[in-house]
């Protein structure tokens, strides 16, 4: 028996060391006094941030121009509204405008790429955020609900209220995976460019999209430079890098006001969700059993 | 009061853009507002969106339960509505894009609460 858990062990070893993803790994010390005293000579990124308040747009690729006020990759046009009285555009079209930039100075794809989104486009079926599923970055950046960041030793964590969310931003030095696993928000590691904190992030599922609906390839690198403008006032300039997909690096950016006196309130999307998309594809809402989902027993 | 109207105001001209963060509008008509006066079934302050229900009496004493999809609770929370700003037996007229199917629903667009404040969904009327 103790021989066959030593074959066991061994045999798990063995499939560790021949993962590469497996060196990613780092291990959690105890911060020390000095550790904890280091984060007070950072900026104060900690508090809760809402998206909007101070202008932001796109740039990078062929032209300049774009950037809706809000300056979301996509779905932006919150900022600045709060407070205006009645004008915003009805029936929610400030979405499309914001949507990359399109049509003035968005991301340049590759012909291959171009072809590729089209060819999506063409068979584009509704976002299964419908059913619940959270939007992958950039746009988990840009929901219309606020997140709040903590700094610890070694690390920056964003929890993002829209769809119960975390991004988890290491610190300690550690280098991006060579084969990161594909994710919603990929793999990111931090590090402090004067008062800027700069996030590269790899590793992206298809549900990733470069703004502009352009779909990324594996060499996709999300770069993030998060500052303080202002006391409450948080500056972020995304920029996107693939040579497969982009003619270009392909740059928004946003802001991001703090509510000093909000806290972050629950978010669950299944709560009582009456839209979905069905297996073809089509977009519908429950109207029956008035009541959300059913209690427990 | 007037400060509480534009807030409300701002806040679903918001709504009207935020909304298609958890879905897309396809299931709505957004070319066609009509309206529906009845009393306040039901609020579900929940997420992704609250849900009020509205009980219509039609000419033929038939009662029809209308479903009406709003913002979330907690972007609603954070501009002045709380969970009883509108409340069963509340007597309302609510403005509201219907759903395509035909069944009797829609997106809530705008409504005039029991004390006369207009929640109008961005470039809607006020009451004063």
């Amino acid at each position: 028996m103790k021989g066959t858990l030593a074959i066991f062990a061994f045999a798990c070893a063995a499939a560790l060391v021949s993962v590469p993803a497996a060196a990613q790994w780092a291990v959690y010390e105890k911060p020390t006094a000095e550790d904890w005293a280091a984060l007070s000579k950072l900026p104060d990124f900690s508090g809760v941030w809402e998206r909007g308040g101070g202008g932001g747009g796109a740039r990078g690729g062929g032209a300049r121009g774009g950037g809706a006020p809000g300056g979301a990759p996509r779905g932006g046009g919150f900022g600045g509204a709060p407070g205006a009285r009645g004008g915003a555009p009805r029936g929610g079209g400030a979405p499309a405008a914001a949507r990359g930039g399109r049509g003035g100075g968005g991301a340049v794809p590759t012909p291959e790429y171009a072809a590729l989104r089209d060819q999506r486009r063409a068979a584009a079926s509704p976002s299964q955020m419908a059913n619940c599923l959270p939007p992958a970055m950039p746009s988990i950046m840009g929901q219309p609900y606020p997140m709040e960041f903590l700094m610890t030793p070694g690390k920056v964590t964003i929890i993002l209220e829209a769809f119960t969310q975390v991004r988890h931003i290491y610190t300690d030095g550690r280098e991006l995976p060579e084969f990161p696993d594909p994710t919603f928000f990929g793999t990111s590691v931090g590090r402090w460019d004067g008062d800027t904190l700069v996030v590269e992030s790899v590793g992206f599922n298809d549900f990733v999209q470069i703004p502009g609906g352009i779909p990324h390839s594996d060499e996709l690198k999300i770069t993030e430079r998060i500052s303080l403008v202002d006391d409450d006032v948080m500056l972020i300039e995304t920029t996107f890098t693939d040579p497969k997909a982009l003619q270009e690096p392909y740059t928004t950016t946003a802001t991001f006001a703090r509510h000093r006196d909000w806290t972050l309130a629950e978010y669950i999307c299944q709560e009582n969700n009456r839209n979905f998309v069905d297996a073809e594809g089509r977009e519908g809402i429950v109207l029956d059993n008035p009541g959300g989902l059913p209690l427990p027993n | 009061m007037r400060t509480f109207i534009a807030t409300i105001t701002a806040m679903l001209g918001l709504a009207a853009g935020t909304a298609a963060a958890h879905h897309s509008f396809s299931v709505f008509n957004m070319q066609t507002e009509i309206s529906i006066t009845g009393v306040v079934k039901e609020v579900q302050w929940t997420n992704p969106h609250i849900w009020v229900w509205v009980d219509v009496t039609g000419d033929d004493g038939e009662v029809v339960t209308w479903g009406l999809e709003g913002m979330s609770p907690n972007f609603l929370a954070r501009r002045g509505w709380t969970r009883t700003t509108l409340k069963a037996g509340d007597k309302v007229t609510v403005s509201l894009r219907p759903l395509r199917s035909g069944e009797p629903g829609g997106m809530f667009m705008s409504t005039t609460t029991p004390d006369g404040v207009v929640l109008t969904m961005g470039g809607g009327s006020e009451s004063d």
